[in-house]
This record gives C-alpha cells, sequence and structure tokens, in this order.
C-alpha cells in the first residue's frame, strides 16, 4: 500500500518537476519571477488536446504541445519582461511580478474564450488504459508515460545546459550578464532560448497533467504555481538538480500525506513546509547555482 | 447627483475597501519589504469581526476593533521571520503565511464554516464609515510618511546599510511597518465582513492578493494617493469596458503589461516624477529626463 503511494507520488513529483524546471530556469537567468508561467503551462494543455482532437497520436501532440508553448512563453518575456530590463533589479523584481501576472491574464482569457470555460477531456484511448503489474504494484501506461517523459526532458535539458556551447552560453549569463556580453553572448539570444525551454518543459508537463486528470480547463495553472514554489524553494530557486529534488519531494510528501491526512489540512501542510525551509534554508535544502555544472566539468 | 452615486454604491463600497488593502500593502512596500501578507491580515481581521458580532454577541465596533488588533499582532509575529529574507523570498514566504492560513479556515468548520462559508453577518457597515475609515488611514501614513519614520521608510527601502549607518535601526521600523501593516488590513478586513453579510475563505485567497499587489503597484507605491489611484482603476475598469464584459481579464491582463512597460513606477508617482523633475529642469537644476531608478 506504502509502496503504491510512492510510486504515484514520484510520477507527479515527476511532473512537478518539469513544471519547476521552467520556472527556476528563468529565476536562475533572470533574477525574476514569471508568474505567467502557469498560463504557458495549460495553453500546452489545450494545444496537446486540440492535436490529439484532431486526430494526431500522443507522440505527436506533445512535441507540438511543447513547440506552442515554447513560443508563447517567448511572446511573455516580450510584451512583459523585455520592457523592463531597463530598470534597477529592486524595481524590476516588482513591476515584472506584475506585468508577468497581466501577461499570464491575457493567456487565461484566451484559453477562456477557447474553451468557453468548460472543463474538457482527452478523447478515450488516447494513452492506452492497460496497467502492468510488477512486484505487486500497480503502474498504468500513463504513469509509465509521465515518468518517461519526466525523465527524458530532465536528461535533455541537462544534457543541453552542461554539456553544449549554447548551454554554456547560458549559463554565462546567468553568472554575470555583462560579462558574457563582454565576451560575444547575444544576451536576447539566450533569453529567447531560456524562455523557449522554460515554455517547453511547461507545456510537457500540461500535458502530462491534463492526461492524468483527464480535465484541461484554463485555470488549471494556478494551483500547480503555487505549489510549484515549495518545490523550487526546497531545491533551492534558480537550482536546476534542485528542481528536479524538489518535485520529487513535493509529489512523494502530497501522495503520502494525502494518503493519512484529511484533505483539507494537506495544503496546510506543504505551505508550512514551505514557510519553515525559508527560515531554515533560504537558498533551498540542495543550494547550487546554475553556474555550475553538478558534476565540475565545463 | 445622488440618482447617479445610488446605483453605483457597491462600487464605492469596492473602491473604498480595496484602497484600505492597498494602502497596508503599500506600507511595507515603502519599507522596503517584499511581503503579500495583507490578505492574510485581512482574512484575519474579517474572520474574528464576523465571529466575535455573530458567536459571542459582542458590538460590532468592538469586533472590528478586536479584529485590528488581531491583525496588528500577527503582523509583529510575522515580521521576524520575513526579516531574515528578502526580495522574492520574503513574497514566496508570505504568500505561503497566506495560504497557510486559508487552509486553515477551510479546516476549522465549527468556528469558520469552512468551505461552505460563514453567513448571517449582520450588515452594519456604511459607505460613510468605509470612506471615512480610508480617509483616516490616509492622514495617518500622510502624517507618518512626512515625518522621520517616513524618512527612515525610503532610506531602508533605497539602501539598508547607509540608513543603517545613518542611525535608522532597520529592525525596529520593519517591525513598525507590519504592525501597521497588520492593523489596517485586519481593520478593513473587519469593515468588510460587516458589509456583505458572509464571507468566504476564497475571498483572501491568491487573487485578492494579486488584485491588491496590482492596485499598489499600479497606481504607484510611494505616494498615500497611489493605492487610491490604483484601486479606482481596478474597480471601474470591467464598468468602463462593460461592453467588452467578455474580455475583461484580457484588458485587465493588457493594462497591467502596459502600465509596467510605459509607467513601471505606477500611475500616480510616475507623474508626480515628472512633473518635479520639470519643476527643477525649468529652475535650471537638472537635466530634464527621468531618472531611471527611483527605488
Amino acid at each position: 500500500m506504502i509502496a503504491q503511494q510512492v510510486l504515484n507520488g514520484l510520477v507527479l513529483g515527476g511532473v512537478y518537476a518539469l513544471f519547476a524546471l521552467g520556472f527556476t530556469l528563468i529565476f536562475g537567468i533572470h533574477r525574476i519571477m514569471n508568474m505567467a508561467h502557469g498560463a504557458v503551462f495549460m495553453s500546452g494543455a489545450f494545444i496537446g488536446l486540440f492535436m490529439v482532437r484532431i486526430g494526431l497520436p500522443i507522440w505527436a501532440a506533445l512535441p507540438i504541445a511543447m513547440f506552442g508553448a515554447g513560443l508563447i512563453s517567448i511572446f511573455v518575456e516580450v510584451i512583459a519582461f523585455k520592457p523592463l530590463r531597463k530598470l534597477a533589479l529592486a524595481d524590476a523584481e516588482l513591476a515584472s511580478v506584475i506585468s508577468s501576472i497581466g501577461a499570464g491574464l491575457i493567456i487565461l482569457s484566451v484559453g477562456q474564450y477557447v474553451s468557453k470555460t468548460q472543463t474538457m477531456r482527452f478523447p478515450f484511448g488516447t494513452v492506452p488504459i492497460d496497467a502492468i503489474v510488477v512486484l505487486g504494484l500497480r503502474v498504468t501506461m500513463l504513469q509509465l508515460l509521465m515518468l518517461g517523459v519526466a525523465v527524458l526532458m530532465v536528461a535533455l535539458l541537462a544534457y543541453y545546459l552542461y554539456r553544449t556551447p549554447q548551454g554554456r552560453q547560458i549559463r554565462a549569463v546567468a553568472g554575470n550578464y555583462r560579462a558574457a556580453q563582454l565576451l560575444g553572448v547575444n544576451p536576447n539570444a539566450i533569453f529567447y532560448q531560456t524562455f523557449f525551454l522554460s515554455g517547453a518543459l511547461a507545456g510537457a508537463a500540461g500535458v502530462m497533467v491534463g492526461l492524468a486528470f483527464n480535465a484541461v480547463q484554463f485555470l488549471m495553472g494556478e494551483p500547480f504555481l503555487l505549489k510549484a514554489f515549495v518545490a523550487i524553494i526546497l531545491g533551492g530557486l534558480g537550482s536546476v538538480p534542485g528542481a528536479l529534488i524538489g518535485g520529487l519531494v513535493l509529489g512523494l510528501l502530497q501522495s503520502l500525506s494525502g494518503a493519512y491526512l484529511p484533505a483539507l489540512l494537506v495544503d496546510a501542510v506543504i505551505f508550512l513546509l514551505l514557510f519553515v525551509i525559508l527560515m531554515v534554508r533560504p537558498d533551498g535544502l540542495f543550494a547550487q547555482s546554475m553556474t555550475e555544472s553538478p558534476t565540475k566539468r565545463v | 447627483m445622488m440618482s447617479f452615486i445610488t446605483p453605483h454604491l457597491p462600487l464605492l463600497d469596492l473602491i473604498f475597501i480595496g484602497t484600505g488593502y492597498a494602502l497596508s500593502q503599500a506600507i511595507v512596500f515603502r519599507a522596503g519589504t517584499f511581503s503579500v501578507a495583507t490578505s492574510g491580515f485581512a482574512a484575519l481581521g474579517a474572520y474574528a469581526a464576523a465571529i466575535l458580532t455573530v458567536k459571542h454577541g459582542l458590538h460590532p465596533a468592538v469586533a472590528v476593533g478586536l479584529g485590528t488588533l488581531l491583525g496588528l499582532l500577527c503582523g509583529l509575529l510575522l515580521s521576524a521571520p520575513l526579516a531574515r529574507l528578502r526580495g522574492v523570498y520574503q513574497a514566496i514566504a508570505s504568500l505561503a503565511f497566506v495560504e497557510i492560513l486559508v487552509a486553515l479556515i477551510l479546516f476549522f468548520e465549527e468556528l469558520t464554516g469552512g468551505p461552505l462559508g460563514f453567513h448571517n453577518i449582520p450588515r452594519v457597515v456604511t459607505p460613510w464609515i468605509l470612506f471615512f475609515a480610508m480617509l483616516a488611514t490616509m492622514a495617518l501614513l500622510t502624517l507618518l510618511g512626512q515625518g522621520g519614520i517616513g524618512r527612515a521608510f525610503d532610506a531602508m527601502r533605497q539602501d539598508p546599510p547607509v540608513a543603517a549607518s545613518l542611525g535608522v535601526n532597520p529592525a525596529r521600523y520593519h517591525v513598525l511597518s507590519f504592525a501597521l501593516s497588520g492593523a489596517i488590513a485586519g481593520l478593513f478586513g473587519g469593515l468588510d465582513a460587516l458589509r456583505n453579510f458572509s464571507l468566504t475563505a476564497e475571498q483572501f485567497g491568491f487573487s485578492i492578493l494579486i488584485g491588491t499587489l496590482s492596485a499598489v503597484v499600479l497606481g504607484g507605491r510611494r505616494a498615500v494617493l497611489g493605492p487610491l489611484v490604483g484601486t479606482t482603476i481596478l474597480v471601474l475598469l470591467p464598468e468602463i469596458f462593460r461592453p467588452l464584459a467578455d474580455y475583461r481579464q484580457a484588458v485587465y491582463g493588457l493594462l497591467l503589461v502596459v502600465v509596467m512597460a510605459f509607467l513601471p513606477f505606477g500611475v500616480y508617482d510616475t507623474i508626480v516624477m515628472k512633473l518635479h523633475n520639470r519643476r527643477l529642469a525649468r529652475a535650471g537644476m537638472l537635466a530634464p529626463k527621468v531618472p531611471k531608478a527611483m527605488t
């Protein structure tokens, strides 16, 4: 019984990690919070759903949804963050929270218009509903898909960031914006890249969540954005490996506390944990800056 | 005149209460803290006032007073942990505080009504009471803001080490700003509760927090009039754009994006700053341009 809960928690945690990675990637580089991230996540789920509805299989719909969400994320960067880059950081911090909330609302209202405020569902059988039994645990195809996508995305992102020249440029901008510029890195290209990556990760998470709960609606991003804060702070704001671990821990925590606590108390426990971590270790439990490779090789 | 105002009275209520919340939010910003705890304090004040009036039969004025006190105490308590953090970390910690409170309100059903809400609250607060509460708060904040306290707040926001070196005790003013913020939010929360027959926990959740935050940043976070300007814009906007009611969210979002891009210090503050600079320029004291960083 408890092993089953752990498995469910890990699957959910993988999705949290995808969402949190995109958010933390932008924070690590720009030092700003992208409050429109939840809306980008929603748009990914929408695009994925529409692709499945026009008859594409899920393995084709997923990359299209990620690509679309990536473009929408670039749109957020252009309208909400680019105009504020001239400000001092302390001013930009606050102003960018508000303007990204605004950008998120614009995307939300498009979502509301497209969905006519209805909850939409994936057609039956989008993912085969068979389950396999491993060591007494029931694993559905959907869970395998979610876990597989999460692992693949994280591996790809880690490879891109830590093993390619483009990734090195991104980390250079995160470390020192001016020095990177002096060395010939084009910061605008880096900003577009990171927003695209972040949006694509959010889009993948959106499709997975849409499939897992079989409910796609325009407000689905908000609770995820709130929960993602827990995952991100747990692992250290701006840290890529931290977001991964934080997401998994959060998923486990939610699944286990959901099994043993009254449902109404789960959120209180999770947010209390967030508060306590901020008090004890504000840099997160696994603080590590994005400029360092986890394996110390550049 | 009255025939024009009467149908719009609920809007005035919303503006007065919203401005109260926004003032509570603005005071912590002014002291250089990125806390968004206002809606939590407001929830405490509102539920305290409602429970004390309905279940314990207290006079509404006393109940609101106790709600204000509860907000103040909670502000004092929260100021200590938040002083250890900075910037977005403060924002996230205070957001966690609000979410914990909302979850607890939902959980303690016998006391708060839980997910069904708290009902049958006597409606005793009139628009005039709200108006005078708002005026009094604005007057108090103006008085405080013009004296040494206001200067200490400004110094702390702009450069904490310099402020400390000039003899400003950051811890003391930090606590003061939170006590004020908590008391103001508690007061308007209590008034809000006794104006509306019923309360729900969602009323104080993420969306009201975002609304208050937007009102302050939109209007301007330095001057006392900024929150009033911001709240008025946000309350009246849906009325003005009533033909576009379906696109209200989009219009609201567009407004936030556009104002931040072109008036990043808020409508009121940016205008005041431009006028100020023009006056200086005319006196030959400054090149006519807006300073880039007015923290």
